[in-house]
Order: structure tokens, then sequence, then C-alpha cells
């Protein structure tokens, strides 16, 4: 037994000669490089993305999107003469993962700043972390939780108040009193029940039934069959795809007649891919992106919109969704800040704080309080038909 | 209250269904080689997977699923004799981690080829049937069908036919196959293909609904142990039941308690079945094997 | 009187010394590890760092299960279950109760052990599959757990957790956390060596060589393996409370059962029961899967996700069919390759010493609780029955103490059975075993052993990992003290010394003292026999149940072990033998017991017995001449 231990040792003594091999500093916290030097290389701005796992359908053209920009601005000479450096880090829908990843845009890579993730939950596991260290964070999540109360952290998705106030005003105007809710049990359907319940007190609307489902779930009966045996006037599926999708293809299998209202979590085709012609009626609000053809020529946000379809498309070879556009106003908000206020943080912070923007998901316009910067007005409301949204009011 | 209790029920039976199969397959190498397969539930998610793609390369439904369920009972076959039967002394701990290994193995393997995300098997012919307001779904009665079918004919052989007898005898004493004139060699490929083929089964006709995974399988196939559990590990009829038990608990937990707790009751059951009765539901307590 | 024989205490200097030789491996490991970990911040780029903090952050974890899987020799799919535990506990007192770090990760770990206690309390009865299968359960229970309950913020997990601050220098980097972390895991390393070498870490590999012989030593195998299954989960809990910092997020995903299959991978690759093993398997498996991320998707364009996997599945499989012993069996290979890798010298110097005290008694020493010819055990209607069968059938019998009691009958009479249910190894269907006034009958054979009863195996049962003096080391058992915890923090050397120079004494009595250093599976069949009497005799029993002790020894053996029975009954010890040597039997035994059939057909002195009819006819055949001749003859023989 003795002998071995000492054996031991060799292996041991190999696997560190291989760390021994790879030279380099600033393990201990010193920023090898001083300011002066900062200021002259290239501008780094990190991405932590859910390009694989339950997200992956928001997280991958979140990462097109991001690419494609990049490439357009260097290609155009950068900011202000300097190059711009994305480095993407996938966190694999996971919160840990974020929290890696964040960890490792900050200590190793020493970015400037930081857009992600996809969902709520790794992005409020990445907000303390960015605020620890004082970094400002572009969020492309919904949830109003990540940016609250926060000094650092921003985000583009469409509030969570906001579209479920959409929702619940439609339901008011069809004479629906009763809901029923079956949400995503992740930090993206958290809290979604209270919100309901306060928004919908306002217009006589009281919240019956709430379920919950995995985002991996694909088995929704005992939800469904919860809701088809409450006396709600209609449901809220609350989630992203593909289990939202998956939900209300369970939905109508189970044959549960109520009038249905996704959340915003479901613009892409994803959901069409998942739901087929369960999907037929659905009503959801979104972003314009999904209805661009249908919008007003005036529309403030049309020409932006068309604009990046066309470069989207160009370059990927299919529609963007409305995930890549939240990615689309994170990356052009930061941009513009860093042009405006460079790369010190606090003064980036500032910027940012009084950021405006029109852009895909809505028109920006960001405060010391309002770190999500959109209002109702950012969303319409759009109804499915045959695998496409059809505009119902703007 | 009733039309919702009758739902509940018929999911859980569909998803019960999927379960004994699994169990089925985990007790026939169990009987044998007294190998827990942890690798049960990935022959589930790689027929899934497999149909999966033979039908979206153009292959009708049925001769994929049929190809599916074949090459299945192959990989399980040649997990047998390239992976298992190479070990001489198969101690517990060794054949947990050879097939844990295995397992890992396929997963990845699914994980490469087929992509990250879940996917189904188109729904198999028939239509979907509501009565008194209780929604059946034609892939229900496939799953509960199969279950009959497969299920049922492997107890038949089992207790009616020669070989099915040898291989029972096998757990007892290897000496009774030799007699009936199976080898150690052939009972166990057979008992491999058992798994393979029921794993394969299982894995298709649940697909449509449930979809596949490639990293599905080691619930699923936890699922199937739980069941085998309840069966002592010996009895099949016992294990089937309990199979469709356990699904009907977990419906019942995910409709009347938290969808989210569903899967915490079968693992509940499992720790409070081996503390309780670790022989399972039949047997005598004297028969315990533990 | 053994006791008497230590060797003399020894002086402050040659103390040191010891220290030295016993843990000389041992610091020169730590010290290069420590030496390493102290230079790693200065050289490595940052993803190596990062791989280094999480290798020694799941060094704790793997440390941990391989002493449940090498020494306990029981596996768990749970491990991360107990990591998680012990990383939300403390990520919830640090956030939620603001407790200072140190209560919050000692709470933590607690909580991990605490669950494993009562977990392990029903589970640790079952063996092989269901443990593993139920550990994986409870990893999955642990992981709905977090993922439905507030308090560990559902499936978001707990946030916000703020790096330590030590000596006010805040651990605000990887290369501070890195040393941070390092004096733990040594500290962990060198109690888990140190449980290896001790009383309990023997006994318990003794279990995984012959369960049945260590219980009949006086192992209590159930309490030794819960308490290692409790001791594993909180080396995981302490790696979860560190993880907890270092991550600075607690989700449900650290209870996953990917995590659990690579804390497994690092013990297997590793080598099982090395506990080095378990670091370097740490460090590869995290090598590994960083490499495997890098390579895969080069290999399979568009591959994302957990494609490491692939490499943990191969490596797996490859492992157990090519090199069950994993790095440990590699390194060791490769040393004994090696030109410079001469001779070691013998473990155990001062042990040897105790051969050259003249003071040494030939007699190994017994225990007499009672005066010679008391009763010292007593059979009750003892019943055995299997199915229909009855192997053995109301047999009553009193054993006085200081005798020799030779049980005969012929093949099949239930002697053995008789002999299992006496020590315990079987239960009785009726009647009881008393021996020393304890009803013993139906209790687990380290219950009797626990009150001086031993016994030797017809089928021998050597512990083949490792020599002879070991075995017969482990006889000393029961006269032992040092408990899971004395053995970690090595406070029993002294202890240790005085049973292993018992046991050379001992072999010294058998003349068994040259192949004390050899490997017990080594030995001819009639020296393990003598071994296995040894190591019966190094309990310092009251009683002792010989199983054919004559089977395959040399007529020089069988008298030189029949000259040891005499000069032992005369010391007081009681003696119960199986025997096929009848003539052996006859004029050795002061009482002879004879079995037919399960039925005691004759007891009493051996010249009464050798008289009676029915033992002849049932003993030898239904011929009673060409018994009596057999008989004649075999004496004759003798």
């Amino acid at each position: 037994m003795k002998k071995s231990r000492l054996r031991f040792i060799a292996p041991i003594a190999v696997v560190t000669a291989l760390v021994l091999a790879g030279c380099s500093t600033s393990n201990l916290g010193g920023t090898a490089e001083a300011d002066p030097a900062a200021e002259a290389g290239p501008i780094k701005i990190g991405a932590v993305l859910d390009v694989t796992g339950v997200g992956a359908s928001l997280g991958v053209p979140e990462q097109n999107t991001l690419n494609m920009l990049a490439k357009q601005l260097n290609d155009d000479g950068g900011i202000g003469g300097r190059d711009v450096e994305l480095i993407i880090i996938d966190n694999q829908s996971t919160e840990d993962g974020a929290a890696k990843a964040t960890s490792k845009l900050i200590e190793s890579d020493q970015v400037d700043i930081i857009i992600g993730a996809s969902r709520t939950g790794p992005s409020l596991a990445m907000r303390p972390i960015a605020e620890a260290a004082k970094i400002p964070m572009i969020s492309v999540a919904a949830n109003v939780a990540i940016v609250e109360g926060s000094e650092w952290v921003f985000k583009t998705a469409q509030n969570d108040v906001v579209v479920l106030e959409r929702i619940l005003d439609d339901a008011e105007a069809k004479g629906y009193t009763k809901l029923a809710l079956v949400r995503d049990a992740t930090g993206f359907g958290e809290g979604v029940a209270d919100y309901i319940t306060e928004l919908g007190a306002e217009r006589g609307i009281t919240l019956v039934t709430t379920e919950a489902f995995e985002p991996s779930a694909t088995d929704f009966t005992p939800q469904m069959t919860n809701v088809r045996g409450s006396d709600a006037d209609a449901v809220i599926i609350w989630g992203i795809n593909p289990s939202a999708g998956l939900a209300q293809k369970a939905y109508m299998q189970l044959a549960v007649n109520k009038p249905v209202y996704h959340s915003h979590g479901i613009s892409n085709q994803a959901f069409f891919d998942a739901a087929g012609e369960s999907a037929n009626g659905v009503i959801a609000p979104m972003g314009r992106l999904l209805v661009a053809d249908q919008l007003a020529a005036d529309n403030t946000q049309r020409k932006v919109i068309e604009q990046f379809q066309a470069d989207y498309n160009a370059a990927y070879g299919e529609q963007p969704s409305g995930f890549a556009g939240h990615a689309f106003d994170a990356w052009h908000i930061a941009v513009n800040a860093i042009d405006a206020a460079g790369t010190d943080a606090d003064a980036l912070r500032d910027e940012l704080e009084s950021a405006e923007w029109t852009g895909i998901s809505g028109v920006f316009k960001m405060t010391a309080k309002n770190h999500s910067g959109l209002d109702a007005s950012a969303l319409i409301l759009a109804e499915a038909e045959d695998g496409r949204w059809n505009l119902l009011k703007d | 209250m009733l039309t919702d209790f009758l739902q509940l029920t018929v999911a859980g039976l569909s998803q019960g269904s999927v379960y004994a199969l699994l169990a089925v397959g985990l007790i026939a190498v169990y009987t044998v080689r007294h190998v827990i397969n942890i690798a049960q539930g990935e022959f589930a998610m790689l027929a899934g997977l497999g149909s999966v793609w033979l039908t979206a390369a153009g292959m009708p439904l049925l001769l994929a699923i049929l190809v599916a369920i074949l090459s299945v009972t192959l990989v399980a076959i040649a997990m047998d004799r390239l992976i298992i039967a190479r070990v001489k002394k198969l101690t517990p701990l060794i054949s947990i981690i050879l097939t844990l290994g295995v397992s890992t193995l396929l997963q990845a393997i699914m994980l490469l080829a087929w992509g990250p995300e879940a996917k189904g098997v188109p729904l198999f012919p028939g239509t979907n049937i509501l009565i008194g307001g209780v929604s059946i779904r034609s892939q229900e009665f496939w799953m509960i069908g199969a279950l009959v079918v497969v299920g049922g004919g492997i107890v038949l052989f089992y207790e009616k036919s020669r070989w099915g007898k040898a291989l029972r005898a096998c757990a007892e004493q290897p000496v009774a196959a030799r007699i009936v004139g199976i080898s150690p060699v052939a009972a166990s490929v057979l008992a491999f293909a058992i798994a393979g083929f029921v794993g394969g089964v299982a894995g298709v006709v649940a697909s449509p609904i449930y979809l596949s995974l490639w990293s599905g399988g080691v619930l699923l196939g936890l699922k199937g142990f739980v069941a085998a559990v309840l069966g002592g590990f010996v009895s099949f009829r016992a294990a089937i039941v309990g199979a469709l038990l356990l699904g009907m608990i977990e419906a019942y937990v995910a409709g009347y308690v938290s969808s989210g707790l569903r899967d915490g009751a079968a693992f509940l059951i499992l720790i409070l079945v081996l503390v309780v009765r670790p022989q399972g539901l039949v047997l005598k307590p004297t028969a315990v094997r533990v | 009187m053994t006791h008497a024989t230590t060797p003399a205490p020894a002086g402050i200097s040659s103390r040191r010394a010891r220290f030295w030789t016993d843990n000389k491996s041992t610091l020169i490991g730590c010290g290069i590890l420590v030496a390493l970990m102290i230079v790693v911040p200065f050289t490595a780029n940052s993803s190596v760092m990062n791989i280094v903090v999480f290798a020694m952050i799941f060094a704790l974890p793997a440390i941990g299960l391989n002493l449940l899987m090498g020494l306990a020799g029981q596996v768990s799919l749970g491990q991360a279950a107990f990591f998680a535990i012990g990383a939300y506990t403390h990520a919830i007192l640090l956030t939620k109760l603001d407790l200072p770090g140190p209560v919050a990760a000692t709470v933590g770990v607690l909580a991990a052990m605490l669950v494993a206690l009562l977990v392990g309390l029903p589970l640790m009865r079952l063996r092989g599959h269901y443990l593993a299968l139920a550990t994986l359960g409870l990893g999955f229970i642990v992981m709905i757990g977090v993922r439905e309950w507030d308090v560990t913020g559902r499936t978001t997990g707990i946030y916000g957790i703020s790096r330590p601050t030590v000596f006010g220098v805040p651990i605000d980097n990887s290369g501070f956390f890195l040393w941070f972390v390092t004096p733990f895991v040594v500290i962990g390393l060198i109690l888990a060596l140190n449980l290896t070498r001790s009383r309990a870490g023997r006994a318990l590999s003794a279990v995984n060589d012959s369960e049945l012989a260590a219980e009949s030593l006086g192992v209590n195998t159930y309490a030794l393996r819960l308490k290692v299954f409790v001791l594993s989960a909180g080396f995981a809990g302490l790696g979860g409370v560190f993880y907890a910092y270092q991550v600075a997020i607690v989700s449900p995903t650290t209870a996953e059962f990917h995590l659990s299959v690579s804390i497994l991978l690092m013990v297997v690759i590793g080598g099982l029961g090395s506990v080095w093993g378990a670091v370097a398997g740490a460090f590869l498996v995290q090598f590994l899967g960083e490499g495997m991320r890098d390579v895969i998707p080069a290999i399979f364009p568009g591959a994302t996700g957990e494609v490491q996997l692939l490499g943990y599945g191969i490596v797996l499989i490859l492992v157990i069919l090519l090199l069950p012993g994993g790095l440990h069996q590699a390194a060791t290979t490769l040393w004994q390759k090696l030109p410079f890798a001469g001779k070691r010298p013998p473990v155990d110097a001062h042990a040897h010493a105790a051969e050259d005290d003249t003071t040494i008694p030939l007699l190994p020493a017994v225990s007499t609780p009672v005066a010679a010819g008391e009763p010292i055990l007593v059979l009750e209607g003892l019943t055995k029955r299997y199915g229909g069968v009855v192997a053995v059938n109301d047999v009553s019998l009193t054993v006085p103490a200081g005798s020799i009691l030779g049980l005969i009958g012929p093949n099949g009479a239930g002697k053995t059975t008789c002999f299992n249910m006496i020590s315990g190894a079987l239960a009785p269907t009726e009647g009881t075993v008393t021996f020393l006034g304890q009803v013993i009958s139906g209790r687990k054979p380290h219950v009797a052993a626990a009150h001086g009863l031993t016994r030797t195996f017809q089928n021998l049962q050597v512990f083949s990992s490792t020599d002879v003096v070991g075995n017969v080391y482990m006889g000393r058992y029961r006269k032992g003290s040092a408990g899971v915890l004395r053995g970690m923090l090595g406070l029993q050397s002294g202890e240790q010394s005085a049973h292993r120079a018992a046991a050379y004494e001992i072999l010294q009595s058998m003349r068994l003292t040259d192949a004390a250093d050899d490997s017990a599976s080594d030995l001819s069949f009639g020296k393990q026999r003598i071994m296995e009497v040894c190591r019966a005799l190094a309990a310092e029993p009251a009683l002792l149940l010989l199983d054919e002790p004559m089977a395959g020894l040399s007529s020089t053996e069988r008298e030189v072990m029949a000259e040891l029975l005499r000069r032992l009954r005369a010391s007081g010890l009681t003696i119960v033998l199986v025997e096929h040597d009848v003539a052996q039997v006859m004029s050795l035994a002061d009482h002879v017991a004879v079995l037919d059939d399960g039925v005691l057909i004759a007891h009493g002195d051996p010249e009464s017995v050798r008289n009676d009819p029915a033992v002849v006819v049932a003993y030898l055949g239904t011929d009673l001449d060409e018994a009596e001749a057999e008989l004649t003859e075999l004496e004759e023989h003798a």
C-alpha cells in the first residue's frame, strides 16, 4: 500500500508539468496591462448565451446575430478606430455555466461589457458577479427581476409585466374574468402568477389555477387536465420553445377548448415546429419583428427591422426570431454607449442609463430607474395562423 | 373530478407501459448475468432517435421502427459480447461501472449523431378518441398495446417455453441451463437481445408523445428499475404491475400535487421499498437475495 | 501476556524517526502537491488555472467516493447529491442568514453527513447493486427537491454568494482561491490516507476480501460501512462548499447525475482504493473534459453540449476492461520497471524488532472467562431447515470450558451448518446457542466474536489483499479500540505496533515467521490453514471453532497443530473442532460428538464413542464388522 503512495506523485507531477507548460500571468487579480495599454487594444465585448440545452432556440439566433454584427462593425472600422473583439461563451442553459462564464469573461478576458444571458435564470446568476466586478451587463432575457434595483445590469427583452398588461387588457376587452396559467418552472415563469393576480385585480380578472412545467418537459397531460377541469375562461401558457409549443400541442390533444394566450417567449419558428396545427388561434404579444410586413409604412421601427431581416437572411439563409432582435438591440445599445463614453466602466454605465435606441423590440429609452427602457408600446398582439403571425392590434 | 382522475389514469397507464417494458428488459438481464443494466433506458432513446432519423430520411414509418428496434437489439448483444462478457469476475461494483460506461457512451453517441434537441417519431396511425370527456390519444393505445403484446409475449416465453424456463433457472443455478441445452453464452446473448428488443419497442412507441432525447434514458431506465425492484427483480408479472402502478402514481402526483414532484415520487417509492421490502411486492421474505 | 512484550516506550527522537518512516511518502507527496499549487497561479494561463481550481475542488468528493468504493466496496451513484447538499446549505446560510463563512461551511459539511447518515441507516444493509441505484435515486430526489423548494431558490438556485475573506485578504481571484482550497484538500488527503491504513481501514479491506471471515473476527461491517458512507458524504459536502464559493451560484445542476458520473470516473481512473489516485483522477477528468470539449467539435462539426461524455464513457469502459486498477496500477507497474526502483526496506521495521526479543512466550494468549469444567457453550434444540430439508435436527449439547470437543460425522451430516449457527454466520430455524451465558444465535458473527468466540473455515477465507502478518494482525481487531476518527487522525500507531508485534509472536508459535511478509494468497494450502488458525488465535478467544484444521496439512504440520491445540487447552482455551481425520480427533478430544443426517447420535468421551455401535454403523457404513476393521486400520495408520 505504502509504496504506491509515493508512486502516485509521478502522475500528479506530470499533470502539473503540463500546467506549467502554458505560461501566463494575472491569475492573482492584478490587471497585467496598465490602463493606457488597455485603451489601445481591441474593445472586448463578452457574451454569455444559452447556445445549447433547453434555451438553444433562443441562444443560437442570438449568437448568430452578435457574430454578424461584430463582423459588420469591424468591417466598418470598429469603434473609433479600435477593433471589437466579441467573446461568446455557451452556458449550456445552466445557471452554473452562466456564472462560470461570467467570471471567466471578467477575470481572464477582462471584457468591457457583457451581453446575456438568453434566459432569466442564467441572467440572474450572472447579475451579482457583474455587479461585484462593476462591469456593465445587458441581458437579453425577460423577467424584470434581472434589472430591478441594479446599478450595472440592463436588458433589452420586453418586461414580462408589460407583456402581461397587454394580455390582460385584451382579456378584459373580451370579457374574460377567470384565467388559468401554465408557466415555465424556471426563472422566466417565476413571479408571473403574482403579477397576474396584481395586475388582474384592477381589471376584475382573477387567476384560478397555476400549473408549471420544466423547459425540458415533454408530457403535459397532468397540467392540461387540471386546466381543463378548472372554470377558467382563458389560459395563458407562459414558456419558451420547444416546451411552450409542446404544451400547446398537448392542450389541443386533450380537447381543452378555451382561448389561449402565449408570452413573447414563443416568437420564433420553433413554436410552429413543435405545436404544428395546434398553434392556430393562439394569441401572443410580441415585438414587431415577426409582423414587420404588416406594419404601417411610417412605423419608426419598420426600416431597422427590414434592414436586419435582410442582413440576417443574407448571412444565415433564414428569418431572424424575436430573440435575435433582443441581441441586435443589446449589441447596438452597447456599441453606441462605448462609442460615446469609452470603456471606463463607470462612464459606460452612466451612458447606458441615458441610452435611446430605435430597435427591433421597440423604442428604448433607458433611465437610471428604468434599465429596461421599453413600455407597452413596444408590443403588438398577433394571432397564429398556419405557421405565421397575423397582426391583430398595433 | 372523475373525468380528471380517469384522464390522469390513462396517462399513467400509458407511461407505465413504457416503464414495464424496460423493467422486463432489466429483469431478463439480471436473472442471467446478475447485472443491473444502467444502459437499459438508453436502448429506448436509441430506438426512438434512430426511428426519427430513418423516417426523416424518407423510410416508411413501420420499416423505420422495425429497423431501429432490430438495430438496438444488435447493440444490446454487442454490449454483452464486446464489453460485459470480457470481464471474468463480474462484481456488482464492476458491473455498475461498466454498464454506466456504456450508458454514458451511448448518450454521447446520440448527442453527437442527432444533436441536443428532443425529437419525436411521427404519430402512429389511429385517431384520438373522447369518451365521457376523457381524451385518449391513439398513441396511448399503441403504448399499452405494445406492453400487452411484447411484454405478455415475453412473460409467456419465460413461463411456457423450454428455453424460457431454462433462462429463469439460470437465476437459481447456472447448471440448470446446461441441462436444458443452453450454453451460458447463448443464455447471456438471449437475455441481452430481449433487453434490447423490449427497450427498443418501448422507445419507439413512447417517442411520438413523450419524445426521445439523448439524455432521457437514465431517468427512464431508473423508472424501469423501480418497477423491477417492486417485482423483486425476479417476477416479471409483479414488475409489470408495479410499473403500471408507478405510472399512475406519477400521474396523480403530477396532477394533484405538483408536476415538479412527479419524478421524486418514483424515487421515494424506490427508497421506501428498498428499506421496507427489498424482496419486492410478491415474494416471501425468505426469498430475498440482496 | 502478549502485551508485556510490546517494545519499550521509544524516546522522543526515535518516535520522530518512526513518524518519518511511517509517513514519509505522504509527507513527500503532500509537499510536492503544495509546492505545485503554490507555483501554478504564477505560471498557468487562465483556462489551465480554471481547470486546476476545479480539479482541486472535485478532488474532495472524489477522495470521499474513493473511500466508499475502494475501502467499503460500495458504489454510490449519488455523490453529487451530497456535493449539492453541502453547496446549498453553505450558500443559503451565507446569503440568507449572513452567517460567517466558517460556520456556514461547517454546517454545510455536517448537513451532507447528516443526510448520508439518515439514508445510510437503512440503505447500508443492502448490498451490491441496490445501494448504487438507491443513491442514484437519492441524487434525483435532491435535485428535484432543490428545484421545487423556495428556500433553495427553485430552478435558478442560490446566487450572489460573495467570495470569502481570509485574514483580511479577499479571495477574489482564482490564484488566491487555489491557495485557499489547497490546505483543505491536503488535510482531507492526509485524513483519508491515515484511514486506509488504520484499524478501521484494514478491517474494511478485509471485509472486501472475505466478509464472513472479517465478521467472525469481530468486524461490524454494517457500522463501519455506514461510517465510511457518512464520511464520504462529508468530503463531498466540503467540495460543494468550495464550489459554491468559486462559482458564486448553486443551482440544481450541482446535483445532476452527470456530475456523479464524472466523480465516479475520477475514482475509477485513479484506481479504486488509492487516495492519491482520486486526486490524480480529479485532475485527469477535468483536463479530459476540457480537452474533449475542444477536440470533439473539431472532429464532429456542429457538436454541442456535453460532448465530453463520449470520452467519459469510453474511458470508463476501457479502464475497467484493460486497467482495472486505474492510474494507481499503471503507476505501480511503471515504477517497478524503473531501474532505480530497488527493493524497499520492510514496511514496519520496528515490528520485526520484536523477533529479537528473548522474552517471547511460545504460546499465544487466551482468555479464560470461566473456570475449567464450567459450561462455556450450550446448544439447545439447534435446528436448521432449508425448505423441506432438515440439515441439523434438534442438536443439544454442552461444552465445558478448557476442553476439546471433536465434532465428527460423515459428509453432509450437518457439521459445518452446525458450526455456522454457533459462530453466527447462519441463523438457526429453531433453538439457541448460548455462549458465556449470552444467547448469540441469530445474531451477526461479530457479536459472537466480541464475546470471545472465533473460528476458522473449511473453505479457506484468507484476506488475499494483504500479507500473512496482515492476516493475523486482522485477528487482533477485537483487541483494538481505535475507531474511524482516531484512525483518520493517525492517533493509533502505538496500538497498531503493539498488535503487530503480537501478530508476529503468534506466527512464531506456529513457525510461520518466514512467510510473514508473503502475500497470503501465495501460501500453500496447508500454510494458509495454519495462518487462519493463527488469525483466530490472535483474537485471544475463549472459544475457538476449528473447521477441519488438519485438512491439507503435512504430517509434521499436523503434529505441530495438534501439539499447539493440546497446549492451548492446557492454558484454558476451549476448542470445538470439526475434523475428517477421526484418529486425530480421537487422540486430541476430551469429548466427541457424532452427527449423522443432522441428528446427534452420540456424545461422550472418545473411548465410549469409539465403541458405540450406532456410531460405527452410521459413520463408516452398514456392515459393522467391516466398519470396525476400517476403524482399527485408521488407528494403526495414525
